[in-house]
């Protein structure tokens, strides 16, 4: 029944099951496109994979191995798994964790949400609100002993009733959030166009007079991985946030897809593909490319010899200047206090967003952190743990020292949220991922997809290239307004069967 | 199209998948149920057809059974993790007219059970029993000694002619209603706690009813 491979000329090869990749073979799935999709993996999301600890266990392993024919090391490296051998036994089942590799959670404005909804994908996807930010304060004798965390205000009502800072700075921030809304309109524009490309924390102590401790809760609602972005930028991400506040649902401004993250949409845009009729191989990359007349002939790892027009694939180069390393940890508490409803009415949150701004980290060697490290906190509602443990995603920008001071957050953190005991930390899961190449690239009749953004919340920038690649294989058939806009697929036959 | 499923919102809502290798009947199963169709010239596999929906009553209770077939992700074994999610049953079906389907059957068992939760009935279906007399290569004995190994329940079926093919969906469904927890999450509908992403309100933002 089943076409051979070699005897079908694909209208397209996709390789790798990536975010866009996978958004690609959505965006095509209603097309009459033939598609061959793999992916060197065995698993589903490239970058965006979510892994059982078995997994990520033979994760770590291969990435320590030479790399093969046909796969390239990708984005990862200097991956270990740490279990401390007192908490072992509180681990539950490998099946019962779902460790997301890059986890990010997306603005209720952002293009990828509507573009999921429009094109149906999104029924097969949960979404949890992500809920409340904080900042972790270092001890400081006499006043505090312990690292201390404290809520961002984050909605009007927040300001008003915090008692954690002073009505003039309610004032102050009152005043700049005002500002932000319309921020992009005249008069405000003139006011910080100026000031564009300098850090957003100087805009905010000359203009709106902060101290130090508001900068810092500003500049932390931006995620900036140096924290150092620019008034340009910080402006835009800030003005994102809030005009996402509210869209979905009082009191939170982002979501996350349960059971992983972006994963998930990685494998309901592949299953959507495959509905549509694309073919798909796991397992098998490509070892060998050759363009002859209008055909390129791929040699795939499986042994297959396939003929396509056209080859869309990831990033095979990496740029490895700015880095980021990660820590994965699980711990043995729900930390309930993160997960807190603090708007009547809103949905629990089931992540909620730390920052330890720069300085706020000291590592046992001494060294204090020159970068922000931020920790995504999930709770056991977003299927990526048992529940009674959470898992926590801490990031920082990579330095020699970057895993001594994540480390050291951990720790700080797991002090400062501790009430009647420390938490114990169950599983860790370290390793670094460097910066691919930023821009798509053409070559021929391959089109190369940029290499995962580094960013903590998810960049729109990503949708781009997608389209861009919608756009080459549909040719002259692309009807722009159509694009990832469709029907529900399910029948309409409804009948009732009785049965007693 | 989507109105009448709108209607039924209110109706517990089953999520039932059908797996196995490539050609073993999955889809012929589900058309001859849900539509009572059968092409006997149909043999690619199926481009098009995301899920079906059935409204079936069982001891007397409506409910909505929504089928989820392969979509050919069978043929290489990929299937993936989302694609189990949430699910109240699975049907693993293997043709009898072929030993080499029937032989993969233990690894698609291994693979709905590490992807689903405790207590989802499997149901093992040997379908096109019609071939029983001239082509038969695993018999009915074969096949109920799998299922009993992996504590399932078992029958064999026909698209072409009819034979059992109410049976295994209405056994399947009797299976799940009859376990609390499975019904408890069928009932609560949406998870407790998501966020529904499909209407925005369109005042939203920080500022929408503040600060003027």
């Amino acid at each position: 029944m089943a076409e051979s491979l070699s005897d079908t000329l694909w209208d397209v090869v996709i390789c790798g099951t990536g975010l866009p990749q996978s958004l690609l073979a959505l965006s095509l799935s209603r097309s009459d496109k033939k598609i061959l999709h793999i992916d060197p993996n065995e698993y589903y999301g490239g970058a965006e994979a979510a892994f059982s600890l078995q997994e990520a266990g033979t994760w770590v392993n291969r990435l320590s191995l030479p790399t093969e024919a046909g796969s390239t090391r990708g984005v990862f490296r200097a991956a270990s798994i740490t279990k401390p051998p007192t908490a072992s036994t509180s681990l539950s089942f490998p099946r019962a964790y779902s460790l997301a590799l890059a986890p990010q959670f997306i603005h209720a404005r952002s293009e990828l949400l509507s573009q999921l909804v429009s094109s149906r994908a999104y029924r097969q996807v949960e979404f949890l609100a992500v809920g409340s930010f904080f900042i972790i304060k270092p001890a400081s004798a006499p006043t505090s002993a312990k690292p201390t965390i404290v809520r961002i205000p984050s909605t009007r009502e927040d300001v008003f009733s915090t008692t954690a800072i002073s009505a003039k700075a309610k004032r102050v921030l009152m005043k700049f959030l005002k500002f932000v809304v319309a921020y992009d309109s005249d008069p405000q524009t003139e006011l910080w166009q100026q000031h564009a490309d300098t850090p957003l924390a100087d805009f905010l102590h000359e203009h709106f007079k902060m101290d130090a401790e508001l900068q810092t809760y500003i500049t932390t609602l931006t995620l900036s991985l140096d924290g150092r972005i620019s008034t340009k930028d910080g402006l835009a991400v800030i003005h994102r946030h809030l005009s996402s506040m509210g869209v979905f649902g009082l009191g939170f401004a982002a979501i996350y897809p349960k059971w992983g993250g972006l994963s998930e949409i990685a494998q309901v845009s592949c299953r959507a593909g495959a509905v549509g009729g694309a073919i798909y191989m796991l397992g098998t990359g490509i070892k060998n490319t050759t363009t002859t007349d209008g055909e390129i002939r791929l040699e795939l790892t499986s042994g297959d010899s396939v003929k396509t027009r056209m080859l869309v694939r990831g990033d095979e180069t990496v740029g490895g200047e700015v880095g980021i390393s990660r820590l994965v940890a699980v711990i043995d508490s729900t930390l309930k206090t993160l997960f807190e409803v603090v708007v009547e009415g809103a949905p629990a949150p089931g992540v909620a967003v730390i920052a330890l701004p720069a300085g706020a980290v000291t590592t046992a060697g001494g060294k204090v952190s020159d970068s922000p490290v931020y920790v995504l906190a999930h709770s056991s509602d977003t299927g990526e743990c048992p529940v009674n443990q959470s898992v926590l995603y801490l990031t920082t920008l990579s330095t020699t020292d970057s895993k001594d001071v994540l480390q050291a957050a951990l720790g700080s953190f797991l002090t400062a949220v501790s009430e009647d005991r420390v938490p114990d930390v169950l599983y860790e899961l370290y390793y670094e991922q460097d910066l691919g190449s930023v821009e798509s690239q053409t070559e021929d009749m391959i089109f190369h997809f940029p290499g995962p953004s580094l960013s903590l919340s998810f960049d729109d920038r990503t949708l781009g290239p997608v389209r861009e690649a919608w756009e080459k294989i549909s040719g002259g058939e692309a009807v722009e307004p159509d694009y990832m806009i469709f029907t529900d697929r399910e029948g309409a036959l409804d009948d009732d069967d009785v049965y007693d | 199209m989507h109105s009448s499923i709108a209607s039924d919102d209110s109706l517990p809502t089953l999520k039932v998948l059908l797996i196995g290798p490539s050609g073993a009947g999955k889809s012929a199963l589900l058309m001859r149920y849900c539509d009572d169709e059968y092409d006997p010239g149909s043999s690619a596999a199926t481009i098009g057809i995301d899920f079906k929906i059935k409204k079936l009553a069982v001891r007397g209770e409506a409910y909505r059974l929504t089928l989820f077939d392969t979509a050919g992700q069978e043929r290489f074994r990929t299937l993936s993790t989302s694609f189990y999610r949430g699910s109240h049953g699975v049907l693993l079906v293997y043709d009898i007219s072929s030993r080499a389907s029937f032989l993969t059957m233990e690894r698609w068992f291994e693979e709905a059970e590490t992807n689903t939760v405790d207590g989802v009935p499997l149901y093992l279906v040997g379908a096109k029993s019609d071939k029983a007399e001239n082509n038969r290569e695993v018999s009915p004995e074969e096949g109920r000694a799998l299922a009993d190994a992996h504590g399932a329940r078992f029958c064999e079926a026909s698209a072409k002619t009819r034979e059992n093919v109410r049976r295994p969906f209405v056994d399947i469904v009797d299976q799940i209603v009859r376990s609390p927890d499975l019904l408890a999450a069928a009932k609560s509908g949406r998870a407790l706690g998501t966020v529904a992403v499909s209407s925005n309100s369109a005042a939203g933002g920080y500022f929408a009813s503040c600060l003027c």
